[in-house]
């Protein structure tokens, strides 16, 4: 579905340019500037104001670092046609390495954050190998595999990870001045999510991204055009475990501290949840899926603290019950979603945007 | 249209304002729990503890007169998910935290002391008993960690005592010991503190095995220990895992004498485990329910404040201690310049040997001094006595009351406060 849009009537593109441009028209390009100003704006405190509370707030960071993640994935899955169900261990490992360059070589969070990303890459291309000759559900299983590698290597190596106790993570430092406190570090996620999502847009316009896509939809013919199926696998694995990687540097940081707990074959399923949630394929999908999945338990988190605050919400059955129901809810959620939303979030979001196009005389 | 906009708002408004006055008096203490994950079955009676003594003291006047919110949260078991709900509560003001495992408790040390929280832990973890980092075996200092009971490496070394008499009352030579667990903080916290005493005391101490904190099928892991050899296993998991581990060691025939940790053994495991768990030897950190002692009234009494049960397991009057020993300090700290967080933490070192009031009996007495935090050197050694293999609609008071589990207390280890072992 990529570069899929709905344009209006009259408005026709002459030139490649103008194909491949990032933006449709001026309308959507102001748009995601304003969205992004927004951003910046919202977690200012003036006085004792602030727009958004510090608990937003941390959802805010947690969609921002996840929806990079969820972004490198979705260049896997959606863009080049690949599976991967050991992308939570990509995430971890980029977590584990950064903080472990840090603690044990000095360096600069500012620069083991990126290079936690080039590490990861290194170690997703290596997983990725297995791409070249296998496809679908077996290549399915072969990233498992690296999901189980990973968490076992994370366990085990003492020297790496801390072992079953964790590591500890320091936080956000830019040449001695340390970027303590949630509103601080959510510019530092902003800003990686912004320079990320760029770069994916980007991508896509380039012939490494067309590459992709003709891997996706027609791997013969891509073949034939002369595209080297092997290396745009694994390049592809790389790209996405670069993502991966900076989106786990940037969690640890965030909280801290690492743990191999945090990276179980759930978080995989999640990622790929996020993507088939926001749409395969989009690069605003991403964001949107990630943003869908993080939020849903918070707002089943309140909606269970008001059916308990309630008289009848307040009896043993339901408050014994009511953290196991929350968690049948948020899959059922999914589930519906899958049902009545296939193309994902970016699919109805386009639809709203055409809708308020052509309103009042929508057909 | 706009008349009921502007009447909403007033409305909200006027909520809000009143909201924030009643928030005023009340005093925000945070409650980690783990009531889905591979530890629930004992931080469940753990929690129930602490929110009917919060609703009990909340029906007495409260904390030096303020009501306690407490606001207990899930975490399932997940460190990572503990430090960032740890974060939430920061930013909420909270004053005082009650938490639970020890892979976060450990992981937040650091925060904690940074941000002057004290932290009443579940964890009996020996790492956290080092209130200034002068012990070679700690990462880091942990001013601001507190737990009512004796470590885990001082429970196992009193069971571990316990098993070297019982070796030579039997005639055994060379007694040997496996230590099995899970690789994990919260297992691993005693593995260097046992297997070192174990030696000390003339075991021969195996290799040690390994077994998940999620209930399974464990028979290669007890086949491994029957061949080992090995007469006495300390099992460092808690419950849930355990009921499973005595289970499948007895299918397998291994006959080893088992010891566990406080949260290794309460009455649902001898109901679920049936004989498998009869005559394993585990310390206990507070008294049972129902025991002879001053302090059941008020416990009896918390009970009917909240729960209202007809019987529960061991873990609940450790909740009870943890929390009252919590609420002495902060009413010490808003007698003495305010409730802050240095304030909660002195006011833990004021007494010596010290029980909350109206807990005679019930907890054993501590003291906290601001060099060692560790609060109770002297540990309870029970055996499990389980008759028959329970029906399982049987009632765990019902149990009790006919005789078919139950438990006896074997001796009263009393510790060397050695300064080497702080920490370890």
């Amino acid at each position: 579905m990529a570069g899929y849009n709905m344009m209006r009537c009259g408005e026709f593109r002459t030139t490649y340019e103008k194909d491949t441009t990032i933006f449709p028209t001026p309308m959507s390009r102001n748009f995601a500037i304003l969205g992004v100003i927004l951003c910046i704006i919202a977690p200012l405190q003036i006085g004792d104001f602030s727009f958004i509370s510090p608990a937003i707030l941390t959802l805010m960071i947690q969609i921002g670092y996840m929806s990079i993640g969820a972004l490198g994935l979705n260049i896997l899955v959606g863009f080049t046609g690949q599976i991967s169900l050991g992308h939570a261990a990509f995430f971890g490992f980029g977590a584990f390495a950064s903080a472990w360059m840090n603690n044990d070589f000095a360096i600069p969070v500012f620069f083991s954050i990126p290079l936690a990303g080039v590490l990861t890459m290194a170690i997703g291309m290596i997983f990725g190998l297995p791409a070249a000759r296998i496809k679908g559900l077996y290549l399915a299983i072969a990233t498992l595999a690296s999901q189980f590698i990973l968490e076992d290597f994370f366990s085990r190596a003492d020297w790496f990870t801390g072992g079953a106790a964790g590591a500890l993570a320091n936080p956000f430092e830019l040449f001695g001045y340390v970027l303590s406190g949630d509103r601080k570090y959510y510019y530092v996620v902003l800003a990686y999510m912004v320079v990320m999502y760029i770069i994916a847009a980007n991508l896509m316009r380039s012939r490494d991204g067309r590459a992709f896509v003709a891997v996706r939809d027609h791997y013969l013919s891509a073949e034939v055009m002369g595209i080297n199926l092997t290396w745009y696998r694994v390049l592809s694995f790389g790209i996405s475990s670069f993502y991966a990687g900076i989106a786990g540097a940037l969690f640890a940081h965030y909280l801290e501290y690492v743990s191999v707990e945090s990276f179980n074959l759930l978080l995989s399923i999640q990622f790929i949840g996020m993507i088939i949630i926001g749409g395969l394929g989009s690069v605003m999908g991403s964001l949107m899926g990630t943003a869908f999945m993080v939020l849903l338990p918070e707002v089943m988190q309140e909606a269970a603290g008001l059916i308990t605050s309630t008289s009848w919400g307040n009896i043993a059955a339901i408050t014994e019950g009511i953290n196991f129901l929350k968690e049948m809810v948020i899959g059922a959620s999914i589930v519906l979603f899958l049902i009545f939303e296939p193309d994902g979030l970016a699919h109805r979001w386009r639809m709203i945007k055409a809708y308020w196009k052509l309103y009042p005389f929508s057909y | 249209m706009r008349k009921l906009f502007t009447g909403l708002l007033a409305t909200t408004t006027a909520m809000a304002f009143a909201g924030s006055a009643l928030a005023a008096d009340k005093i925000l203490i945070a409650n980690l729990a783990d009531l889905t994950g591979p530890t629930a079955s004992v931080s469940i009676p753990f929690t129930e503890g602490k929110k009917d003594a919060a609703a009990y003291i909340n029906a007495h006047g409260g904390i030096a007169g303020m009501q306690i919110d407490l606001d207990t949260v899930d975490y399932g078991y997940k460190a990572p998910q503990a430090i960032g709900q740890y974060k939430k509560w920061k930013s909420a003001g909270v004053k005082v935290i009650q938490g639970w495992g020890t892979a976060d408790t450990e992981a937040l040390v650091g925060f904690v002391s940074r941000d002057h929280i004290p932290y009443y832990s579940a964890s009996y973890s020996a790492h956290l008993q080092d209130p200034t980092g002068k012990s070679e075996h700690t990462k880091k200092a942990a001013p601001y960690n507190f737990f009512a009971g004796p470590s885990y490496s001082d429970g196992a070394r009193a069971v571990i005592q316990w098993a070297a008499a019982d070796a030579k009352e039997k005639g055994i030579a060379k007694p040997k010991f496996v230590f099995m667990g899970d690789n994990h903080p919260y297992p691993n916290a005693a593995k260097k503190a046992a297997e070192s005493y174990a030696a000390e005391v003339g075991f021969e101490v195996g290799n040690n095995i390994v077994y998940s904190m999620k209930p399974g099928d464990f028979k290669a892991q007890c086949l491994s220990l029957k061949e080992s050899g090995a007469q006495y296993a300390y099992l460092a998991n808690t419950g849930g895992s355990g009921i499973s581990l005595l289970k499948s060691c007895k299918s397998v025939g291994a006959e080893t004498q088992f010891l566990t940790n406080v949260w290794g053994m309460d009455e649902n495991v001898m109901k679920a485990a049936g004989t498998a768990a009869d005559g394993v030897v585990f310390p206990m950190g507070a008294a049972a329910y129902g025991a002879d002692v001053p302090g059941m009234k008020l416990v009896k009494e918390i009970n009917a404040a909240g729960s209202n049960a007809d019987h529960h397991a061991v873990h609940y009057m450790r909740g009870i201690c943890s929390f009252y020993y919590m609420k002495e300090a902060m009413e010490w700290a808003a007698a003495n310049g305010g409730m802050t967080g240095e304030n909660i933490k002195k006011g833990m070192y004021q007494k010596k040997n010290w029980v909350p009031a109206g807990l005679e009996g019930v907890c054993p007495p501590g003291t906290w001094t601001a060099e060692d935090h560790r609060g109770h050197m002297n540990v309870y050694v029970y055996q499990a006595n389980v008759k028959k293999d329970a029906d399982p609609n049987a009632s765990v008071s019902d149990l009790l009351k006919d005789g078919t589990i139950g438990m006896t207390k074997l001796f009263d280890a009393e510790l060397p406060r050695k300064p080497e072992w702080l920490g370890l």
